[in-house]
């Protein structure tokens, strides 16, 4: 074949691929959200002269674009599996795939976030707790990458320096060792979260710490397996072949009876909102996820004695597990709930009150500033 | 707006390129000029004014000269023209930089101005100071139709990176060129490596380096490895950004010149600098070097030529201390080759690629470095000067992590691939497979550099501050 000819045949088939790929990027009509990277995608800017003469046009949407493109997902999950397969590379920004489960990779302990989480917990201690009746306990959770990085070949930090660090600096709070209850089975292969029903034995340990003479005969908890697949917060970041978890939950007689109060949005709520398991995140269905200030109150129990547990989102999926033990639990997230506004939700007398942080959130900057 | 960008791929791109081959002949040049500008003022859109006030007042003051030839207007003309322009450039590159130093070495306390730099300053001034210099000169003729001179200098192939497209190249070009699919397949052929090039290399090898800088354990196999990683991503970031300016002239019927030639496998840095920037190189040779007395004179007024010419060239890339020093210590070494080593090197292979890739490794970590005392630090730190640790899990990892780029990027710097590819095409039947293929292997490669573009943010551009 002559070369011209060759030429335009070359020329033609590249050509309709861009073309095509352009008018699609053209004509496609806007997603709203993306479900696997949970956030709701950029939308068309709007123009104006302004807009255009200070530029924020233009980087909206490039945004846009990028947001909008055909295929996106595919796109994505392409270039995972080039970088992984391919290229060889190790992780995909720092998210990695490892005994089948997704992890973020966390390569060192940063001083900074350390020092913020330890004077947020003791100045909360100082100032609500110091010279009360209550019983102070610290448990700390360990991330994913506490049972697989290091024996991955992953970069991961020396939990052992910062559990020191925190326990040393928390002392005036009892520890609570949990570490040896855990595995890698016991959190999701998508999330960072731990699964509720593998956690049974860690709350009876931490109940079991904090109550003398607590009754170890439980009732038996249903195990409720949801249909709806639940995708992780790293499943949408590595753009992987990786099949999604599923959530379960456990419930009893004494959680259907249980009242719990949203005073965030001062409304009841469910243990389990079934309808958040479909929602962006599915994790929110325990407790309804990510508010400051929670009370599980519980009319069948045996006792008066009440819990307050300053948590992370871990918080919500154990809470649930150790309301026999208790009349009430008050959680709180002081990540979102301002320090001085603490008193107006609890009067701390003779309480059991248990600080429950994952590493994650301790070794953090952002997480308590 | 950068190439390696969605909206260019796939909105402008697409849109210029069927407005352009629609077109007749005559508006070519016209919807050149205009998706340019749309171009330029996609990413600068107050600064496009700035840029088409200083062609207006080059096309003006190159009329002046025209109109006034051997006369004292036609000095007037050119030394108004040269002295804007250069005043422009230093006004918005360098004006922060002497009030720093000024106000380091005498206590003052100027303000400074902190003006944003408009985009691709530095290569369109020398684009006007080309034209400007080769009118007056008599080396090409006045451009008399203002649309013609300001499509050349916005042009927007080679508007924001280079290469440094001398008028006199193009001059012809700029009236009467065609597009045909030789030009047009060989355009998205060189268009595509170059953004695989700067995507799938260089962005990649950036990563690298940002893990080093971000690392609080550096060893002495990490400062080498950033060393050998941060030269090939500024090569494959600045050749393939050519690769892909060079590929777009050709779709649009220009032919541009190179402006990298496999700079590492050169045996002396004076054939590294016939490699590397070409463009640049020969700008400085033709308008500064010569016109100083170039090597036509005494030994220290020759140095001297030298000296002044790669301090500028380092002070072209930054203005910051340490694009001065990586430009003189250029000259320097450019120096001791024309006094002495040269020679010796000429005969000994294998040292003089030795030489040369040692040295480069050192200059780009000076070039890379955000200050001259950081520059000074990390060379310290690569010669084992502060006791630094051999190595560590964490060097190791992204040793491993990001050993098959790297390894693809050394041997994607030599001609090794290209060669190979050419002994192929030498069998009948293997050729006829590759003409098949070669349109389809294109074509994943740009999926390939899509699903990148798509996934990530990380795609900076180096050349962008100059």
């Amino acid at each position: 074949m002559e070369k011209r000819k060759i030429d335009m045949i070359y020329s033609l088939i590249v050509g309709t691929f861009v073309l095509g790929l352009s008018i699609i990027c053209w004509l496609k009509p806007a997603d709203d959200i993306s479900a696997t990277e949970r956030r709701e995608l950029t939308q068309f800017p709007k123009v104006s002269a302004e807009t255009i003469l200070d530029g924020s046009f233009m980087e909206k949407f490039e945004t846009y674009a990028l947001d909008q493109f055909p295929m996106r997902e595919t796109f994505r999950s392409v270039k995972a599996n080039i970088q992984k397969y391919v290229l060889g590379q190790s992780d995909n920004k720092g998210i990695y795939l490892a005994e089948g489960h997704l992890s973020q990779m966390d390569a060192s302990i940063s001083d900074v976030a350390i020092e913020r989480s330890v004077n947020k917990l003791s100045s909360v201690y100082n100032t609500y707790l110091k010279d009360t009746d209550t019983n102070v306990y610290l448990s700390i959770i360990p991330d994913k990458n506490y049972f697989l990085a290091k024996e991955n070949g992953y970069l991961v930090y020396d939990y052992g320096e910062l559990y020191d660090k925190v326990t040393d600096e928390l002392s005036q709070m009892s520890y609570i060792e949990i570490r040896d209850l855990l595995a890698i089975e016991d959190y999701y292969r998508t999330d960072t979260h731990w699964k509720q029903e593998c956690i049974v034995d860690v709350a009876e340990y931490l109940v079991d710490s904090m109550v003398t003479g607590h009754n170890n005969s439980k009732s038996d908890y249903e195990m409720i397996t949801l249909e709806t697949p639940f995708y992780g917060v790293y499943y949408g970041q590595a753009a992987l072949s990786v099949e999604p978890d599923t959530l379960t939950y456990l419930n009893s007689d004494v959680l259907e009876n249980c009242l719990v109060y949203d005073h965030e949005n001062q409304r009841g709520i469910p243990v389990y909102d079934l309808n958040k398991a479909i929602g962006r995140d599915g994790y929110e269905m325990y407790l309804s996820g990510s508010l400051s200030v929670i009370t599980v109150e519980n009319p069948n129990a045996s006792t008066d004695k009440e819990l307050v547990l300053f948590r992370d989102s871990f918080g919500s999926s154990i809470a649930p597990l150790m309301v026999e033990d208790y009349a009430k639990i008050t959680l709180l997230d002081i990540r979102y709930l301002n320090e001085n506004m603490i008193g107006e939700f609890v009067e701390f007398d003779s309480q059991d009150v248990l600080f429950l942080y994952s590493t994650s959130v301790l070794n953090n900057e952002s997480s308590f500033r | 707006m950068l190439f390696s960008s969605i909206p260019f791929l796939f909105y402008f791109l697409p849109c210029v390129l069927i407005a352009y081959y629609l077109a007749p002949k005559s508006a070519k040049t016209k919807v050149l000029l205009l998706a340019s500008l749309l171009f330029y003022g996609w990413g600068e859109p107050i600064y496009v004014f700035l840029m088409l006030g200083t062609i207006l007042m080059v096309y003006l003051l190159g009329l002046g000269i025209e109109k006034y030839r051997d006369g004292i207007g036609e000095k007037l003309c050119f030394w108004a023209a040269v002295i804007v322009s250069l005043g422009l450039l230093a006004f918005f590159k360098y004006a922060d930089f002497f009030l720093i130093n000024v106000n380091r070495f005498t206590g003052a306390s100027f303000p400074l101005l902190k003006i944003a730099l408009p985009i691709g300053i530095s290569f369109y001034t020398f684009q006007v100071l080309s034209y400007i210099i080769d009118v007056y000169r008599g080396k090409v003729a006045v451009q008399k139709s203002f649309v013609t001179l300001a499509t050349y200098i916005t042009m927007f192939p080679q508007l924001i990176a280079g290469p440094i497209v001398r008028y006199a190249d193009v001059e012809r070009q700029l009236i009467d060129r065609e597009t045909h699919f030789s030009k047009i397949a060989y355009g998205i052929r060189r268009f595509i490596l170059g953004l695989g090039k700067k995507v799938l290399i260089a962005n990649i090898l950036g990563e690298f380096c940002t893990h080093f800088r971000a690392s609080e354990e550096k060893t002495l196999v990490f400062y080498w490895a950033y060393a050998i990683a941060v030269s090939l991503q500024i090569y494959f970031d600045f050749s393939g950004y050519s690769d892909m300016a060079i590929g777009l002239g050709s779709m649009l019927g220009f032919q541009f010149m190179e402006n990298f030639n496999y700079p590492f496998i050169s045996k002396s840095i004076t054939e590294f600098w016939r490699r590397w920037h070409m463009s640049l190189g020969t700008w400085f040779r033709d308008y500064v070097y010569i016109p100083l007395g170039g090597s036509r004179c005494s030994l220290p007024r020759n140095l001297f030529n030298v000296f002044v010419v790669w301090m500028l060239t380092g002070f072209w890339h930054g203005a910051e201390w340490n694009f001065i020093a990586w430009g003189l210590y250029f000259g320097i070494l450019l120096i001791i080759e024309k006094l002495f080593l040269l020679k010796h090197i000429e005969k000994k292979r294998f040292v003089g690629h030795v030489y040369v890739l040692f040295v480069t490794l050192i200059s780009f970590v000076i070039f890379d470095a955000e200050s001259l005392s950081l520059a000074f630090s990390h060379i310290m730190e690569m010669f084992d000067v502060g006791g630094t640790p051999f190595t560590s899990v964490e060097t190791m990892y992204y040793l491993e992590s990001y050993g098959f780029i790297l390894l693809m990027a050394i041997v994607g710097a030599t001609p090794l691939p290209k060669v190979m590819v050419e002994k192929v095409k030498e069998n009948t039947n293997i050729r006829r497979v590759v003409l098949v293929f070669e349109p389809i292997v294109m074509v994943v490669l740009l999926l390939v550099v899509t699903a990148y573009l798509v996934d990530g943010s990380f795609n900076p551009f180096l050349y962008f501050r100059f």
